[in-house]
This record gives C-alpha cells, sequence and structure tokens, in this order.
C-alpha cells in the first residue's frame, strides 16, 4: 500500500479542546468550599465539554482528515505549540475524557469527608490535560513536555494519602523510573528529530526510510523504547505499577490501569511507521511484550491483593498490546489498536468494582474474601462480566482481541522457532484467564463468611453507575463489535500505520481455528490451575521473592551507600586532605599542558649574583627551610617569618622599588605584633605530628608544586615581553600629577584596585571583630576564662621606660605618618604606608600601657575610621562624575598661597586619605578584637598609663 | 556611557557604608532592601543599554584601556548583573525576617551588600587583576557572613571554606602574574589580541590550567568542590540562599569568560579536560546528595552537580551549548537561591532541617509546598518550567556534538536529582511530622511571613515565566552566546574607547608579529 496522504485541516477549537482540562483544573479549587459534589461536577463538566468539542470532530477524522493547530512557542530550538487530531488521537482522546468523565463520577462517590476533594480534581484535570496534550501533539517536543507532566501529575496523585508510607515510597518510585525513561525520551526524540531532520510528527512520519537507514536509529530507537517501556510499565521496568496502587483507586484505575500507562503504547504506535518493522524492533519489543505478558499475568496469579492482582494483570495485557506492536505488521498494530480500547472498558470496571469491594468490606485481601455474590450482588455481577471479558470468554469484547492476537503469534518465528510465539502466547493466555477466575471465584463465590471487617452491601448507585456502564459496554461492544467499534479500529490503525491497515470485519465466531484451539487449552489450563491454586501458591512463595522492585531497592540502596561512602572518604573534613587534592589536580592539570610543548631556554641573559644576593638567598631559603623543620614552637615560626618577610624587603630595595620594600616592612611588622597578640592565646606548640610517611608525602606534593612555579618563573624571567609599564612612566607626571608612579598606579591609573582593597581590608577587620564577639559568647569563652598563661608573666607589664619613650616617639611617630602620606605622591610614601606608621606608632602606645588605658583616650570608634575611609575614598571617585568624567578620575592643580612656597593638590590625595583611614582603622580593630579576648582570660585591666609611677606616691591601682 | 557601568557598582558600595553606620538600628535591614531595589534599577538601565547599543565600555579614572581598568559589559555581564540585583533583592527582604539582631549587630547587612558589589564587580570587571580585587572583596565578605553566627560548626565550615578559597585565589593571582610576564598586559580584550600572538602557546596553555584549577575551585568542580558541602549548610538562610547562588557563579562566569575570550588556542586540551571534569562534577555532585539526609546539604550537594551542565555547555563551546550555559546559568541561579530561601521557612516552621525530623509541611502549609515544588521540579528539569529547557539544550548539544557519554550522564543525572527532590518532597513535605507538630505558617508573625514568602513567590513566579515563555530568554541567550564565540565586539569596544589609539595598538601589536 502507498502511503496515503491524508488531508489536513486547522482548527483552533482543538486547542481549546486541549486547553479545557487544564482551566477545567482551576474550578475545583475554587468550587470546593460548596461541596464535593460541586467540585466534582465543575471538574466534569470541562471534561464533558472537551469531549464533546472532540465528538464534533470525529465524523471529519474518521473521514481521514487530519485537523491541525498551531501557536508558536519556540521555533529556534524547534519547538512550537503545534496539535493535530488523527484518527489515533481521536481514539485516545475519547478513552482519556470518556474514562475520565467515569472516574470523576465514580471519585465523588470514593472519596470520604476526609479526603482533601478539591485537591484531588485538581491534580486528575493537571493529569488529563498532561495526557490529552500527549496524544494531540504534532511537534515531539511538545509531547515530550506533557509526558514529564503526566508523570509529575501521577506523583502527586499516587501520593495522595500522604499519611501512608507507601503511597510516598510508591510515587517516589513511580517518579524516578518515569521521570528516568522520560529523560531517555528526551534523548531519543532529540536523536530521531536529527536523524528526520523535523521536530514535526506530520514531517518525521513521511521519513520513515530516512530514519531507518540513519547511524541514528538504533540509539534513537534505544532511547525511545526506554522511555516507552518504564511509562508503559514493561519488564524489567514493571516494578513500579503496582507499588503506585498505593493511590486511591481511582487513580489506579484512571491513570494506571486506563490512559497514562498507555502512554508508552500510544508512543510506540505513534512512530510505529517510522521505527517499527526492523529486525531490532521486532526482537525488543515483541520479545520484551512477550515477557512482559507471562511474567505479569503469573505474578498476579499470585498476588493476595485484589489491586495488586490486578495492577499485575494490567503489566501483562500492556505487554500484549506491545508485543502486537512489536510484530510490525499492519495487521497486528490493528489488533493492538483494538485491544487498548477493550483493556480500557473490562479494566477500568474492574479496578472500580475492586475500590467499591475495599470501600464496602474495608479490605482487598482476596484470603479474607469470598461469598459477596449473594450480599453485593450488582456489583458481583459488574465483576463478574468484565473478569470475563479480562479472560477472553466468549462473548465479551475481551475474547474478540484474544483470539486474534493469538492468531497473530502463529503468523511469526522467533528466532527461527515457529512455536515460540504460540505457545508462550498460549501460556499467557492459560494464566490471564486462571487469575481472572480466581478474581471471581475467590471474592464472590463461595460461602458468604462472618468475618469479614465490615459488612459489605452495594454502594449506592452513583458509585456503580460507571462499572455498570462499562459492563454494558463490555457486552455491546463483545456482540456488536463491527458496528461499535469498526470504524474507529480503522480509523486508529489507519493513522498508526500511514493507511497501511486493511480491515477485517470483527466478530465473535471464526469457526474452528488454531487460535480457537489455543483458546481452548488456555481455558482448561486455567481450569486446572486454579484447581491446583493452593498447592502451587506455596510453591510459589517458597520461590524466594524475586522481584525487580527488590533490585530496584537494593541497587538504590547500595548506590547511596556507595555515594555516602565515597563523599565520607572523600570529605572527611581534613582540610589537608582538601589541600592535597587540590595541589595534586593543579600539578597534573599544569605538567599536562607543559608537556604538549617544546621549551626552549630563554634569550635574555641573566643578571651577574653578587655576594648580597647570595647571601639573602641564603638567608631566605635556610629561613624557609628551618620554618618546615621547626613547625612545631609557633613563636620560633613567627621569628623566622619576620626574617623571611625582611629579605623580600631588602630584595625590593635591592631591585630599586623602595615603595615596595617600604610597603612590605610596615606589612610585616604589623601583622607580626598581631600575630605575636593572638599567639599568646593558642598552645605554644602544635599538636602530635602526622605519621612520617604521611608528611614525606604532603613533603613531596609540595615541593613539586613549589618547583612548578619555580620553573615557570624561570622561564619567564629570562625572555623579554612588551610591557604597557612605559605609558605609566611616560603619564605619571602630566597625567596623573605625581612623580611616583608606584603611587600614582595606587591611587590613579589603578585607583579601582586598590579602592576594592581596602574596603577587602576594611570588611577583614570587621570579620575578626565579629568572629571574636561570637567566640566570647560561645563555649570558648569557658576555656578562655580557665585560661592560664604557659610562661610566666613579667612583673612590671607596663614599664615605666616604655611609656614615656612611647610617648616620646607618637609625636615624630605621627609626623613621619604625615609626611609620609603627604609626599607619597611624588616620593615613595602614600596613604598606605603612612596608615601603617601611625597604626604601629599608636600600636606602642597600647603595648606600653595596655589597651584599655590607650582606649579611654580615643575619641573616635575604630568602625568609623573604616567606614569614613571608604566613603572618602568612594566620594572621590564619585565626584569624578559630577565633573562629567568617570569613576576615580583624577583632578589636581597647583596653588600658591604666601608664604609657602607652590604646592599641588590632587582629587588623589582625597582618595589617599580614604585608604590612610581604613588601613589606620583596620589595624586598630583588629587589635580591640585580640585584647578584648585578653579581657576575657582575665588580664588585668590598667587605669593609669604605667605600673609604677614615680610622680604619685603609691602604687596605682588596678581594676580586672 | 560609563556611569551606566560604575552605579551598579557605587550602589552596593554606598548601601553598605549607610547599613553599617546605621548597624544597631532596625533601619539597617530596610537600607539594605532599599539600596537592593536601586541596583536592580541600575541593572536595568544597563541591560536596556547593552541590549540598545550592544558592548558597552567604560574607564574607570578616564585612562584608557589597557593602561587604565576598564568596566565592560556584554549581554552576559548585564544578565549577570540583572539577576544578581534580583537575588540580593529578594534575599535582603527574606533577611528581614531571617536574620537576628545580634547579626545585625555584627553588620550583617554591610557584609552583604559588600558581597553583592564584589559580585557585581567580578561580573563587569574588564581586567584580570581587578578580577582578582572583586574576588577577595567577595571571599571576605562572605568568610564574614559565614562565621557572623559563631558556632562551632560554622566556625569549622568557615575555616574550611576561606582556606581553601585563599588558596585557589593564590594560585589565581600567580597566573595573572604569569600572564601578565608574558604579555605585559591586564586587559582582557587586550590579552584576547595579544595571547594568540605569543610564540611558547603550550606556556599560555599552562597558564590557563592554572586558572582553570583557580576558579574551578570557585565554581566547585570536581575535584575541587569539597569546600562548598563542608561550610554552605552552616549560616543564616539567607546567606546560603545568596551564597548556593551568585558565589559559585561567579567562578563559572569567570571560566566562561576567560575560556572564550583569551584561551581559546589550545581548546583541543583545555576544553576536553573541561568535557570530563563536566561530566564527573555532574555524577559526583548527585552522588553525593542521595547519601545526604539534610535539606540543606542534599540542596548544597545539587549546586556541584548543577555546575557540572553549566561547564558541559562551555566545554563542548558550540554555539548551541553555550546558549545552554548562559541559560542554565541564569535559570539556576534564580532556583538555588529559591530553595535554600523554602529550606529556611521549613526549618522555622519545623524546627529543624534533618528530614528525619520533620514534616507535615503539606498538609498545614500547603503554600509552601507550592513554593517548594516549582524550584524543586524545576532543578529537576520538570517541563514546563525553567529547568527543562536548560536541560534540554545542553543534552541536545551534546547529542549534536556527539558526545554521547556526557549526555546520558546528563540525563542519568537528572533522573537522581528527581530521587533527591523527591526525597526531600516526601520527607519534609507529605510524611507527618514524626512528633505531631502541624507547622502552619500563620503561626509566624505577620511581618516575617511575608518577609520570608514575598521573595520566594517572587523567584518562584520568575521560573514559571522563563518555563512557560522562554522563547525571549532562548533568544537572549543566543545573542549573548553569539558574542561569547565572536569576542571582536567585545574587543573592539573597550580597545577603541579612543579609537585611534586602540587601532593603534592593534596594528602595533601586528606589526610585532
Amino acid at each position: 500500500m502507498g502511503i496515503a496522504q491524508p488531508l489536513s485541516q486547522t482548527d483552533p477549537t482543538l486547542a481549546l479542546i486541549a486547553a479545557l482540562p487544564f482551566i477545567g483544573a482551576l474550578f475545583p479549587g475554587l468550587m470546593i468550599r460548596a461541596g464535593r459534589t460541586a467540585c466534582a461536577a465543575s471538574a466534569a463538566a470541562a471534561t464533558l465539554a472537551a469531549l464533546i468539542l472532540l465528538l464534533t470532530r470525529a465524523p471529519a477524522v474518521m473521514g481521514g482528515t487530519m485537523i491541525e493547530a498551531r501557536i508558536g512557542w519556540m521555533p529556534q530550538i524547534g519547538l512550537e505549540a503545534a496539535l493535530r487530531l488523527d484518527g489515533l488521537g481521536l481514539m485516545f482522546g475519547i478513552m482519556i475524557l470518556g474514562v475520565g468523565l467515569l472516574i470523576q463520577l465514580y471519585a465523588r462517590w470514593y472519596l470520604s469527608r476526609a479526603d482533601q476533594a478539591g485537591q484531588f480534581y485538581t491534580y486528575l484535570m493537571l493529569f488529563q490535560g498532561a495526557m490529552l496534550g500527549i496524544v494531540l501533539s504534532e511537534n515531539v517536543l511538545l509531547l515530550l513536555v506533557f509526558w514529564e507532566l503526566t508523570s509529575l501529575s501521577s506523583f502527586l496523585l499516587i501520593g495522595y494519602w500522604r499519611h501512608l508510607p507507601e503511597g510516598r515510597q510508591g510515587a517516589r518510585m513511580a517518579l524516578t523510573v518515569t521521570g528516568l525513561g522520560g529523560l531517555a525520551l528526551i534523548g531519543g526524540m532529540l536523536l530521531l528529530a536529527q536523524a528526520a531532520g523535523s521536530t514535526e510528527l506530520t514531517e518525521i512520519l513521511a521519513r520513515g526510510d530516512q530514519v531507518r537507514e540513519s547511524p541514528l536509529y538504533v540509539p534513537a530507537l534505544l532511547l525511545i523504547l526506554v522511555g516507552c517501556f518504564t511509562k508503559s510499565a514493561q519488564f524489567p521496568f514493571h516494578f513500579w505499577l503496582p507499588h503506585a496502587m498505593a493511590a486511591p483507586t481511582p487513580v489506579s484505575a484512571y491513570l494506571h490501569s486506563a490512559t497514562m500507562v498507555k502512554a508508552g503504547i500510544f508512543l510506540m504506535a505513534r512512530l510505529w511507521p517510522v521505527l517499527a518493522g526492523t529486525e531490532i524492533w521486532f526482537y525488543l519489543v515483541a520479545t520484551t511484550g512477550l515477557v512482559t505478558m507471562v511474567i505479569g499475568a503469573a505474578i498476579a496469579l499470585f498476588k493476595d491483593d485484589l489491586k495488586a492482582l490486578l495492577a499485575f494483570s494490567t503489566v501483562s495485557h500492556l505487554g500484549l498490546i506491545t508485543m502486537l506492536l512489536g510484530f510490525g505488521t499492519a495487521d497486528a498494530a490493528g489488533v493492538a489498536i483494538l485491544h487498548i480500547l477493550m483493556h480500557v472498558m473490562f479494566k477500568a470496571a474492574l479496578f472500580m468494582t475492586a475500590g467499591i469491594v475495599d470501600h464496602e468490606a474495608h479490605t482487598r485481601d482476596i484470603k479474607r474474601l469470598g461469598g459477596l455474590l449473594s450480599l453485593m450482588p450488582i456489583t458481583a455481577a459488574i465483576a463478574i462480566v468484565t473478569a470475563l471479558s479480562m479472560a477472553g470468554m466468549i462473548p465479551f469484547n475481551g475474547f474478540i482481541s484474544k483470539e486474534l492476537m493469538l492468531e497473530e503469534t502463529t503468523h511469526f518465528a522467533w528466532a527461527g522457532s515457529d512455536l515460540a510465539l504460540p505457545v508462550a502466547a498460549t501460556v499467557g493466555a492459560l494464566l490471564s484467564f486462571a487469575y481472572s477466575l480466581r478474581f471471581i471465584a475467590h471474592v464472590f463465590l463461595g460461602p458468604v463468611r462472618d468475618d469479614y471487617p465490615h459488612t459489605p452491601h452495594d454502594p449506592p448507585f452513583g458509585m456503580y453507575a460507571a462499572p455498570l456502564l462499562l459492563a454494558v459496554a463490555v457486552i455491546v461492544t463483545g456482540l456488536f463489535s463491527d458496528a461499535t467499534l469498526g470504524a474507529l479500529q480503522t480509523a486508529a490503525a489507519d493513522a498508526t500505520t500511514n493507511g497501511a491497515f486493511e480491515y477485517h470485519t470483527l466478530k465473535l465466531w471464526h469457526g474452528v481455528t488454531p487460535a480457537l484451539m489455543m483458546s481452548g487449552v488456555a481455558a482448561l489450563g486455567g481450569l486446572l490451575v486454579l484447581a491446583f491454586h493452593a498447592p502451587l501458591a506455596r510453591g510459589w512463595a517458597a520461590r524466594g521473592p524475586f522481584f525487580a522492585k527488590d533490585a530496584f531497592d537494593w541497587g538504590m540502596e547500595k548506590a547511596a551507600a556507595a555515594a555516602a561512602a565515597a563523599t565520607d572518604r572523600a570529605h572527611d573534613g581534613a582540610i589537608t586532605r582538601y589541600l592535597a587534592i587540590f595541589a595534586i589536580a593543579t600539578l597534573a592539570a599544569g605538567a599536562g599542558a607543559f608537556a604538549i610543548g617544546n621549551h626552549g631556554p630563554g634569550s635574555r641573559p641573566p643578571v651577574p649574583v653578587t655576594t648580597v644576593d647570595a647571601v639573602g638567598w641564603a638567608l631566605l631559603v635556610a629561613a624557609t627551610l628551618s620554618m618546615l623543620v621547626l613547625y612545631r614552637q609557633r613563636l620560633l615560626v613567627l621569628v623566622l617569618l619576620g626574617i623571611v618577610g625582611l629579605i623580600v624587603s631588602l630584595a625590593f630595595v635591592h631591585l630599586s622599588a623602595p615603595d615596595l620594600a617600604m610597603t612590605q616592612v610596615s606589612v610585616e611588622v604589623v601583622s607580626i605584633i598581631l600575630l605575636l597578640l593572638a599567639l599568646n592565646f593558642l598552645p605554644q606548640t602544635d599538636p602530635e605530628p602526622d605519621p612520617l610517611p604521611r608528611r614525606l608525602r604532603d613533603g613531596a606534593i609540595a615541593a613539586a608544586v613549589g618547583l612548578g612555579v619555580g620553573v615557570l618563573s624561570w622561564m619567564l624571567m629570562t625572555r623579554d615581553f612588551e610591557t604597557i609599564s612605559g605609558y605609566y612612566l611616560e603619564n605619571a607626571k602630566p597625567g596623573g600629577g605625581g612623580t611616583n608612579v608606584v603611587n600614582v598606579i595606587l591611587v590613579d591609573f589603578r585607583g579601582f584596585d586598590t579602592f576594592g582593597e581596602i574596603i577587602v581590608l576594611g570588611i577583614a577587620a570587621l570579620a575578626i571583630f565579629a568572629l571574636v564577639e561570637a567566640l566570647l559568647d560561645g563555649r570558648a569563652s569557658a576555656r578562655l576564662a580557665n585560661w592560664r598563661p604557659a610562661a610566666p608573666r613579667a612583673a612590671d607589664r607596663h614599664p615605666m621606660m616604655m611609656v614615656v619613650a612611647t610617648r616620646l616617639m607618637m609625636p615624630i611617630s605621627l609626623t613621619v605618618g604625615g609626611y609620609i602620606f603627604l609626599r607619597g605622591h611624588n616620593e615613595p610614601g602614600g596613604g598606605f604606608i603612612a596608615g601603617l606608621v601611625v597604626a604601629i606608632a599608636l600600636l606602642m602606645q597600647y603595648m606600653a600601657s595596655g589597651f584599655a588605658w590607650a582606649q579611654e583616650r580615643v575619641r573616635i570608634p575604630y568602625h568609623t575610621f573604616i567606614g569614613l575611609g571608604v566613603l572618602i575614598a568612594g566620594l572621590t571617585g564619585i565626584g569624578a562624575w559630577f565633573a562629567g568624567y568617570p569613576f576615580l578620575t583624577s583632578w589636581y592643580d597647583y596653588f600658591h598661597i604666601p608664604p609657602i612656597e607652590e604646592f599641588e593638590l590632587a582629587s588623589a590625595m582625597a582618595f589617599d586619605l580614604g585608604v590612610f583611614l581604613t588601613v589606620v582603622g583596620a589595624v586598630m580593630l583588629a587589635l580591640y578584637s585580640l585584647s578584648r579576648i585578653a579581657r576575657r582570660t582575665g588580664e588585668e585591666v590598667n587605669v593609669e598609663a604605667m605600673d609604677y609611677d614615680p610622680s604619685v606616691e603609691a602604687p596605682t591601682g588596678r581594676r580586672t | 556611557m560609563s556611569w551606566v557601568l560604575s552605579i551598579p557598582l557605587a550602589i552596593p558600595f554606598l548601601t553598605a557604608v549607610a547599613c553599617y553606620l546605621t548597624r544597631d538600628t532596625p533601619r539597617a535591614a530596610w537600607i539594605s532592601v532599599a539600596g537592593s531595589a536601586l541596583l536592580l534599577a541600575a541593572s536595568a538601565v544597563l541591560m536596556a543599554q547593552v541590549l540598545a547599543e550592544g558592548v558597552i565600555a567604560g574607564q574607570m579614572g578616564g585612562w584608557r584601556a589597557p593602561f587604565g581598568i576598564t568596566l565592560v559589559a556584554d549581554l552576559l555581564s548585564a544578565v549577570m548583573v540583572v539577576i544578581t540585583a534580583i537575588t540580593a533583592l529578594a534575599v535582603a527582604v527574606y533577611a528581614l525576617a531571617d536574620v537576628s539582631a545580634v547579626q545585625e549587630r555584627m553588620g550583617y547587612h554591610a557584609l552583604f551588600q559588600v558581597l553583592i558589589a564584589g559580585v557585581t564587580g567580578a561580573f563587569l570587571t574588564g581586567d584580570l587583576f581587578n578580577l582578582y580585587v572583586w574576588f577577595e572583596v567577595m571571599l571576605i565578605a562572605s568568610f564574614g557572613l559565614l562565621v557572623l553566627g559563631g558556632t562551632r560548626e560554622q566556625l569549622d565550615g568557615g575555616i574550611k571554606y576561606v582556606t581553601l578559597n585563599l588558596v585557589s585565589t593564590i594560585l589565581f593571582l600567580s597566573g595573572v602574574g604569569l600572564l601578565y610576564g608574558m604579555t605585559g598586559t591586564l586587559n582582557m580584550a587586550d590579552l584576547a589580541v595579544t595571547v594568540p600572538r605569543l610564540e611558547n602557546q603550550a606556556l599560555v596553555t599552562v597558564v590557563a590550567m592554572m586558572f582553570m584549577i583557580a576558579f574551578g575551585v570557585k565554581a566547585a568542580l570536581f575535584p575541587l568542590f569539597f569546600w562548598l558541602p563542608a561550610a554552605y549548610h552552616t549560616p543564616a538562610f539567607s546567606v546560603s540562599a545568596v551564597f548556593a547562588g551568585l558565589l559559585t557563579k561567579v567562578g563559572v562566569y569567570a571560566l566562561i569568560r576567560m575560556f572564550t575570550l583569551v584561551f581559546t588556542g589550545d581548546t583541543e586540551f583545555t576544553h576536553t579536560i573541561l568535557l570530563w571534569v563536566a561530566g564527573f562534577t555532574m555524577v559526583t555532585g548527585v552522588l553525593g546528595a542521595a547519601a545526604q539526609q539534610d535539606f540543606r546539604k542534599i540542596l548544597s550537594f545539587h549546586i556541584v552537580s548543577q555546575i557540572g551542565y553549566m561547564i558541559l555547555g562551555l566545554a563542548l563551546l558550540t554555539p548551541l551549548a553555550i546558549v545552554g550555559a548562559v541559560f542554565y546559568l541564569v535559570h539556576h541561579i534564580i532556583v538555588k537561591a529559591n530553595l535554600f530561601l523554602v529550606s529556611g521557612v521549613a526549618n522555622r516552621l519545623t524546627g529543624s532541617t534533618e528530614l528525619g525530623r520533620i514534616g507535615g509541611l503539606y498538609a498545614s502549609a500547603p503554600l509552601l509546598a507550592v513554593l517548594f515544588l516549582i524550584p524543586a521540579f524545576s532543578l529537576a528539569g520538570f517541563p514546563p518550567l525553567s529547568g527543562f529547557w536548560a536541560k534540554y539544550v545542553v543534552v541536545k548539544a551534546s547529542l549534536d556534538a556527539e558526545a554521547w557519554v556526557l549526555a546520558a550522564a546528563a540525563l542519568v543525572v537528572g533522573a537522581l536529582t528527581i530521587y533527591s527532590m523527591t526525597k526531600i518532597w516526601a520527607e519534609a513535605f507529605w510524611k507527618p511530622h514524626p512528633e505531631g507538630h502541624a507547622p502552619v505558617l500563620s503561626a509566624l508573625p505577620a511581618r516575617d511571613r511575608l518577609a520570608l514568602v514575598t521573595p520566594i513567590a517572587a523567584l518562584a513566579v520568575l521560573t514559571c515565566v522563563i518555563g512557560l515563555a522562554p522563547e525571549p530568554f532562548v533568544q537572549f541567550a543566543e545573542r549573548s552566546a553569539a558574542q561569547l564565540i565572536d569576542p571582536s565586539d567585545y574587543v573592539a569596544t573597550v580597545l577603541g574607547a579612543d579609537a585611534a589609539e586602540g587601532a593603534a595598538r592593534i596594528a602595533a601589536l601586528e606589526a610585532r608579529e
């Protein structure tokens, strides 16, 4: 048969149909105050409206027209909100909306007052919309969106009774499995779209050959099948479905039997013209379906929970449909379509009857039931009719599709064997027959018992109306299959197979055919199995559990445990390990990159080494090495650190960088003083060292990193390079108004960096302050209070000589600081160095006379220093805006005020003032924080400048 | 035009000073909110400007590039600044109810604003050393915020955080030094011109690796991410929200910037490493999360895993992949910050973040449940939320590039993300509270309730908007990716601020060749 191009017709009503359930999802939440009935009615109204609209389009669609509607969404990545309605979509649409309507009716009676019906109906409508979206999508990406939405709404519905642990667990399992499938499907669809060159179904379906020849066909097929198999609960992904039965029964009936689990099957049918017909398709799909059908039926036979029995029966029937699609012929696909229709009718009704039994008898355990026929005759009648249909008994509708299925299996050879398929299918049918009869016999037949948890009666009409309607449909479509279902099957199968389907009149009686004989065998065998059910069940139980669910749980548990172990091992909290990983990663990456190229020696001649250089170098190396050896004695290490800093400063002097040298020296002094003070409150020695091998290992890593940096520096320093620094030398005076290029760079060329750095400094001081504050409020406080100094204290803590000397030095130091500050723009100096010098002068004062005494003489809090400093620097920069220049643009001019010499004023000085204030404030705040710790340790606080003041007779008082 | 660029920086600094001076009064919190709102306005102006005129650059101090410090905004920078402002505003409002009086007195709001300033600076600067300065600003401000509460756990996390980040910052600084030693310039646009002309490209690659590691620590890439899970679950919730949203993204941004602008010489080597790092980051992060039982710890590990997706986009270096990286970056900041904010409310209502000890939020706080569900499922990549598109584009780019293994990893990691998110959902929301509490939102004072829920709701709405109308966002990401892949506009705008001078410099460089 040629591929018939269907007529297409644009109709925006389609968008409305797709949107109606979502609109309807808004109602229940609003209507819930009006009661459960209003709530259900509002949802049902939207469903009914959509169904009616859909049915008005049915004649055209059955006539072979495809209806389209599209709204642009994200065309760049191939996504358009394009909808299509063809025969397949129509059939599924009717199922979704029709069963949806019945379920909404049923749920009205099923849910109790305690249940939040508003939420329930909202989720249900969301699901309905998503499911309808899947079957109406023209764009495969849009289909994906709806696909994921069904997983999500199913998750919310399974966990609807959130107080049940099995509900929560089942919901998570379902979402994880179907979510994984959904993600695989994203990959598969992307590959498919790439192979077909389009994301539109119409285009893709027309390019089957192109896709099947593409190298992307196999990966796309595998990924898409993972998506379909997880969604439709095919082996080995079937295990989530029974656990989803923790959901309220209407949900089980609707999502996990009638619609959502058929989404995978729908997709296989939808893509059938593109994907089917290859060997790999046949073996993957047909085999999976067959295995699922047999295993599902076998498990169902031995389940005592009514819903579990029905769940595994659903798995089995889904397997049957999958197998038929897998055969790859148009006839088989047509049978698959037919069975989808039949299954919806009897299985939805069966779930609803199971729900009624549970609702009335307060149990769904088959072992506790039996003899319900006389207690609830209407329910029993519905159950018997639909269960017989499930068993494939003549004259019910299940018989027709089962016969056709059995017949199809005889047309195919599996791995060269003609018998494999028919035999396996017969076994499946046999088991199916057995569990269906068991459902009838063990629940409704037999003697009436006196130990039901609750004596059952037929429920109110509203509750059995929906299953009753379905049971009638089961009979009618069985008896008059051609008249009722023929046209729909043809339309749907035509759409599925791209017009390759040929309709064979549906009828109950085909004469004595091989299929009928297989059915007979199945029925007899089924009866036999049922007769020996009890011993078989014991054997089944003794066989030990093997369920994919256990495998899933086991896998998840092991994976989580392994992850936890790995995480714990890598994250044991030891900072040395983190640093080692960091260092090794850096080394490996650097060495890998280094190995790529050829590195010749540099062209620049080395500077000759003088004696001074050599001595300095030797001192530096010796100090550093000693530090490694003596690292446990902290005080000594601090001294060595001082040496290193000093030599670096000297190196700066030697290399003609007086500014850097001054900065380095003053930074060294300040930081060593602060470190000394802090060390006062720490143990004098390091805790026990690590074992030697570990130290050697760490040492090797550290040495390698050091060498690496050394090599890189060497390579750079032996080469000439062009730099922008010439520009700075040329422009410092004419552009920045200063001859000290370093200072002009700091406050002008790159003043923006300096601005950032003073903020860092200020915040660091604040962080120290906050840290100490927290420390003193916390547990460490008590430890500090009991702290005893390691060494004896000096008796004369504030010696007179020192007090006098520092007082004398104070004005001198301040003057020096001022001088350094002022000359900074032209000579070595500047705000940063000046700030440090002044800070040192103040530090000395504090050390000489004690913090409290000095503290009382400070008028401005240190916090304000920092704040003001940042503010002044920032405002200087902002000032430039008002002159119409960029942030931090500097300005300078020369002034002459007699009798002073002509002098220069530059905005950069104001900026430098900000730097100065921040530095002073930050250092002093750090000192203040340390002194607070000292106070907590019980250190006495002096109120006088010195311990012994010769101008006063008596020794000065102290307070603590 | 330079004021458009410097105002977004000046606002948080001035706000910080104002907050600092008023830190003993309740005004500070409101000043922080007002400052963040102003920042949002300023960033919107910046964005409008960039959209209208393309790349814009400004020279701080009026010194022309490459001698002065350049601020420059292309679309990526502009969108990062906007998203920073959005996060800042949301967190500032949230902080009204989340931060204790003690922390406020210690200068919480000032530290927060300085952090925002640092982040903004990092996004706007066009100078490598200046970027280092902003990294320091961020580091020290974030350290301050981390230890503000002063509990043992916070100090422990804070020390690890600051040590590892300091070491990485030193590596960054060494890299800057070496690069300057080779090229004699620090301006990033200038580097883009100079670096490809260097003779010894292998040495350039070595330096590139130093930057990759240094930024990799910031971005929490495998195997350098350990500081993140050690620290992020400890501080105040508003702090962890802003950390989760913004800090690692600065590292990602820096990687994107440097590895599309400067280090594109040996992509065979650098980007292949990035590719595998991305894969391992995704997988280890999500496995780490699977093992956790604490609301915030789970979220912390997921930051790591999601960073992998962005780096995957960068590593593939195709136009579509960069679109994915940019889209992911923006989406993730909103979603992740929001999840941490939700965890704060959950903690407030139930008294803990340990999943075993809490529950019942779905029944008693359904609004919060919905507000959790949106970012959680967006993170897991469910349509029609923003994360779906982000993941979709990255996966499509990987498939287009035939990086099958990584595409598969991206998909499996997505499934495991679902596993983790549903764990939180089932435990904290569905499960009844183990002690029978019914944690209701209305138990909170009205002011707190408003301050806590409004930002969460606003961010959730944003997630939905991106999800439902992704087209303008994808278009934007496309334009942005085009700028990143062909940075000639960027370079010309920066160096050509003084057109003749820029041309002369480029000519000089060409002559040197």
